[in-house]
């Protein structure tokens, strides 16, 4: 029972820090990405090749993952730039359709479908972490870190200029606010922080592959941001830890089929969208309305 | 018209379920099976599950062991993230000394997992040529993809006189390996491999695939896929004008594709059983087999009857002997015996942990196939 | 020979691209509701007509009128009981984004644990090719396509242009102000936009299923082209969507001709990504943009 509560709680800390680095973007600068497994993806197979090929260093492969991932976060920031509501959309769609496709293809560094094997543990200070305990401590550190950079942003003038560009674009730009790069600067650093969730994920499991960086994914974080409370900050949090204690509930419940437990928490969450939607669109936590006001 | 999004739990989803609810009683012994349950190819699982429960009821009523034994499954869906997921949660939580795998991308994922906790980890289904060398605690219970492509190559090129193959293979390590057995053996044996048209693996449209193939005029397809995909790609090929023979590897060994009228005729190789042997253990599978599902046993479920059986002769030593039943214990009691008898006659494991078997070719005839050699 | 086979398959699976985002194209110009569960009534109508007509044995009249009539109810129930209350307080765009989505994880899920997550196929002898040339194949239901196409096209066409509500909605498309100066109800008139553009994903969902099969999740593919067909043929402009669904049809059965199947959604979505860069107005739309 330890054992699976351990479990439960490590994969909580790393879904929330994708939520956080999320919510960020979304809440925030309402840049609204369904792109998100993407940069989780690339933190994933970024630290597991470093650990595999040069060292299992947590805080060498985390800068890498971080650092690759906040390059290639230059893509997303383009539309965010150029375009807003249905189009962003659709051009982060297409961003993680890509994405996917080259994860499964791109075999010598992914490995496809077949993965990533045999990841090693990580090592902090010359130091292999394979114990479970050791390895949650570490989840939640990184998880207080995410939480506190986001937090301190979100609460110094970068946060209120963000706010601004949420707001009103046209406004924010009138004041004098330079939307290019304070939008450019929030979506570098949400992939950043989110590449930390990679690393860990991969070295938790030891084993990655395209399977969980895919669309489904994507659509999963905006969901728990959504439910919780966008442009909160425990929202994203509360959001994480329900969708993920809602299948462990599940399956206490007997009478529901083992094989449609996945099933039926999507339901449940697809389920929520739309009522919360209808009735408290700014989520549980948040009262505000979501994305800008009409 | 790929769908790239998948009809999958979410991954954090299958995770948190997969680890939930676990609970062993004292007089009781647990194994897992970490098998395709949900999805495209839980009809794989059906079938393997067939061949577990029986060898488990069998296992139970001659008192084998002192404890009864128990097995937990677990779905895998076919794909190695939840398989991995599901691996770890029998290993850490539930604790079993052994389990049972299927399909070589999972097997591949989970191998690790079995080789680090020290746990005995048995395929009957997956056949990829490279599960034979995923260390000491891997073991195979089914002969591997090579043995079925050099059963089929010099039968399809020299008594059937067709030369030219084209091989359609999904993107994943089974693919992988039936293209690299092809490239070698198909020279090898005075044919040529024409085409090799890769497809995802939740690619559902394959008419211009259909028109590919037929670009290079080929005298037979190799399909390499598995589960409803397979039937797919049978009826499309069909209804785009290929009408060349389709052969295939013993993925074609469910009822889906027996029961598709596109698919008869088409060739497939599997390891060779006598179902009329009057050898007692494959006389007692057969009877009990017919008895209890109404239909003439299957090589599938006879694999994992196998490796459940197999799990209860090792155990059985073990305790005869008064030694714990660990999955380092286990390895060391197969390598100690060797030689085992059990559906189909006796196994022999190779060092590397897996069989030999004689191979056979079989015919889709929509009741349940017949050999052709 | 090869080219000529995959642009006669292109144009099959073109014609259905195209209805199905005319209709997504014709919902979201005239309601500018962003109606992602469009792919989920394309499943729900696919599976309809299954379940009468493979499983039941219905005729297949029967089948198809109940697959109708289902794909229209479903799209006004959803206006009527989720965007309705949803636009009443708020409405902002993301706001109506999210519970779209949601409808569409719902229904997917639903569909899965109803009829099982693999692939279910149609059987029909329509989809057997005969050969046109040598080396040429094209099965019956290639004609079939084009010609629900055109027909649904030429229907629409003058819906929109012959009668009052068809006026309505383009008046609706261009200026919601304007609807409601004249006294007619843009609620009611998206009941319409909504039953119309539900009922032209039927033709798309029903030859789908007979030549490549139904599957859950098929309805984030036709939603994703959908929303590409739209975007690349320009927001607001009915012909863009059709000129955009054909190509992309086109496009993902002629990349085959050099790349792997695996490449081909994304190269759909590289020329979406590269649109939205380069000219957000699509073909024939107006720039929608900041």
């Amino acid at each position: 029972m330890i054992a699976y509560a351990m479990n439960l709680a490590t994969l909580i800390a790393i879904n929330a820090i994708l939520a956080i680095t999320l919510n960020f973007i979304m809440g925030y600068a309402g840049i609204f990405s369904l792109a998100h497994a993407l940069f989780f993806g690339v933190g994933a197979y970024t630290a597991a090749w470093i650990a595999m090929h040069v060292s299992a260093d947590f805080f060498l492969t985390v800068s890498g993952a971080a650092l690759l991932a906040s390059l290639l976060s230059l893509a997303l920031a383009l539309p965010a730039l150029r375009v807003r509501e249905v189009y962003f959309v659709a051009a982060s769609l297409g961003l993680q359709v890509l994405g996917s496709t080259v994860f499964a293809e791109w075999k010598s560094v992914t490995g496809g479908i077949g993965g990533v094997i045999g990841i090693p543990p990580a090592e902090l200070f010359g130091i292999p972490l394979s114990d479970p305990h050791a390895f949650l401590a570490l989840a939640l550190a990184c998880l207080t870190f995410v939480i506190a950079v986001t937090y301190g942003l979100v609460r110094s003038s970068f946060g209120r200029s963000l706010t601004a560009i949420r707001d009103s674009e046209s406004a924010a730009a009138a004041y004098g606010k330079n939307v290019a790069l304070i939008k450019t600067l929030a979506v570098v650093v949400s992939s950043a922080l989110c590449a930390v969730a990679g690393a860990l994920y991969a070295f938790y499991l030891s084993f990655i592959n395209v399977e969980s960086f895919v669309l489904d994914t994507s659509i999963l974080l905006m969901a728990m941001v959504i439910i919780g409370g966008t442009g909160t900050v425990l929202g994203p949090i509360i959001g994480t830890v329900l969708l993920l204690l809602l299948p462990a509930g599940l399956s206490y419940l007997s009478f529901l089929p083992h094989t449609e437990i996945g099933s039926i928490q999507q339901m449940i969450y697809g389920l929520a969208m739309v009522v919360l939607m209808i009735f408290r669109p700014g989520g549980l936590v948040g009262g505000r309305s979501l994305g800008e006001r009409k | 018209m790929l769908t790239r999004s998948r009809a999958l739990a979410g991954f954090a989803a299958a995770a948190i379920a997969a680890f939930a609810a676990a609970a062993a009683s004292a007089d009781e012994i647990t194994i897992g099976a970490d098998l395709p349950l949900s999805g495209p190819n839980a009809q794989y699982g059906d079938t393997f599950s067939q061949g577990v429960n029986l060898a488990i009821a069998d296992i139970n009523a001659d008192h084998m062991l002192s404890k009864t034994l128990v097995m937990d499954y677990e779905d895998s869906q076919a794909l190695p993230q939840p398989g991995v997921v599901a691996a770890n949660k029998l290993v850490s939580v539930v604790r079993v000394p052994y389990m049972l795998s299927a399909f070589t991308s999972v097997s591949k994922a989970i191998a690790p997992v079995a080789e680090r906790s020290k746990t005995v980890a048995v395929n009957g289904g997956g056949v990829g040529p490279d599960l034979a060398e995923l260390g000491d605690y891997f073991w195979n219970v089914i002969p591997l993809a090579n043995y079925e492509v050099r059963a089929m190559v010099p039968y399809l090129v020299n008594e059937r006189k067709l030369k030219r193959f084209a091989l359609v293979y999904v993107d994943d390590p089974l693919g992988d390996a039936i293209l690299k057995e092809l490239r070698t053996e198909l020279p090898k044996a005075g044919g040529e491999l024409v085409g090799e048209l890769k497809i995802p693996r939740d690619a559902e449209q394959f008419a211009g695939i259909a028109a590919r193939a037929r670009e290079v005029k080929p005298d037979v397809i190799y399909i390499a896929s598995f589960g409803a995909q397979q039937s797919q790609i049978i009826k499309q090929f069909r209804d785009n004008g290929v009408s060349q023979l389709i052969a295939s590897y013993s993925g074609f060994a469910i009822p889906a594709i027996d029961q598709e009228p596109e698919a008869k005729g088409a060739l497939y190789t599997s390891q060779r059983m006598d179902w009329e042997s009057n050898d007692p253990v494959t006389k007692r599978f057969v009877t009990e087999f017919k008895a209890k599902y109404g239909k003439a046993p299957n090589y599938y479920g006879a694999n994992y009857y196998n490796a459940v059986m197999l799990f209860a002769i090792l155990a059985q030593a073990l305790e005869k002997k008064g030694e714990a039943i660990t999955g380092e214990n286990l390895l060391k009691e197969r390598r100690a015996i060797g030689t085992f008898n059990l559906v189909g006659g006796k196994m022999e494991f190779q060092p590397n942990g897996s069989v030999i078997m004689p191979m056979q070719i079989n015919e889709v005839d929509g009741k349940g196939g017949h050999i052709v050699k | 020979m090869l080219f000529l086979q995959l642009l006669v398959n292109g144009i099959q699976v073109g014609a259905l691209y195209a209805l199905t985002a005319v209709g997504f194209s014709l919902i979201f110009g005239s309601t500018r509701i962003f109606h992602v569960a469009h792919g989920a009534t394309f499943t729900l109508a696919g599976y309809v007509f299954y379940e009468l007509y493979s499983v039941a044995g219905e005729p297949w009249i029967a089948a198809l009128a109940a697959a109708t009539a289902g794909a229209g109810i479903f799209g006004v129930l959803v206006d009527r009981l989720v965007y309705a209350p949803i636009q009443r307080h708020e409405g902002s765009f993301f706001t109506v984004f999210v519970a779209s989505f949601g409808i569409s994880i719902v229904v997917q899920n639903l569909v899965g644990t109803a009829f099982g997550r693999g692939f279910v196929s149609i059987s029909s002898p329509l989809s057997r090719s005969v050969e046109l040339a040598p080396g040429l194949y094209a099965p019956p239901t290639a004609a079939i396509s084009v010609l629900a196409a055109v027909v649904c096209f030429v229907g629409l066409h003058f819906f929109l242009t012959r009668t009052h509500i068809g006026m309505a909605l383009r008046a609706l498309s261009e200026n919601p102000d304007l609807v409601r100066v004249f006294g007619l109800d843009p609620r009611r008139l998206s009941s319409y936009a909504f039953a119309l553009g539900s009922l032209l994903v039927v033709p798309g969902a029903l030859l789908t299923g007979a030549t490549a099969g139904l599957s859950p999740a098929l309805g984030n593919h036709v939603m994703l082209i959908s929303l590409a067909a739209t975007i690349v043929g320009g927001v607001g402009s009915l012909r863009g969507a059709a000129c955009g669904g054909l190509l992309l049809g086109l496009a993902e059965n002629l990349a085959l001709w050099h790349l792997d199947p695996q490449w081909s959604e994304a190269v759909t979505f590289v020329v979406l990504f590269l649109f939205i860069i380069f000219r957000p107005a699509g073909f024939f739309g107006r720039v929608v943009t900041q």
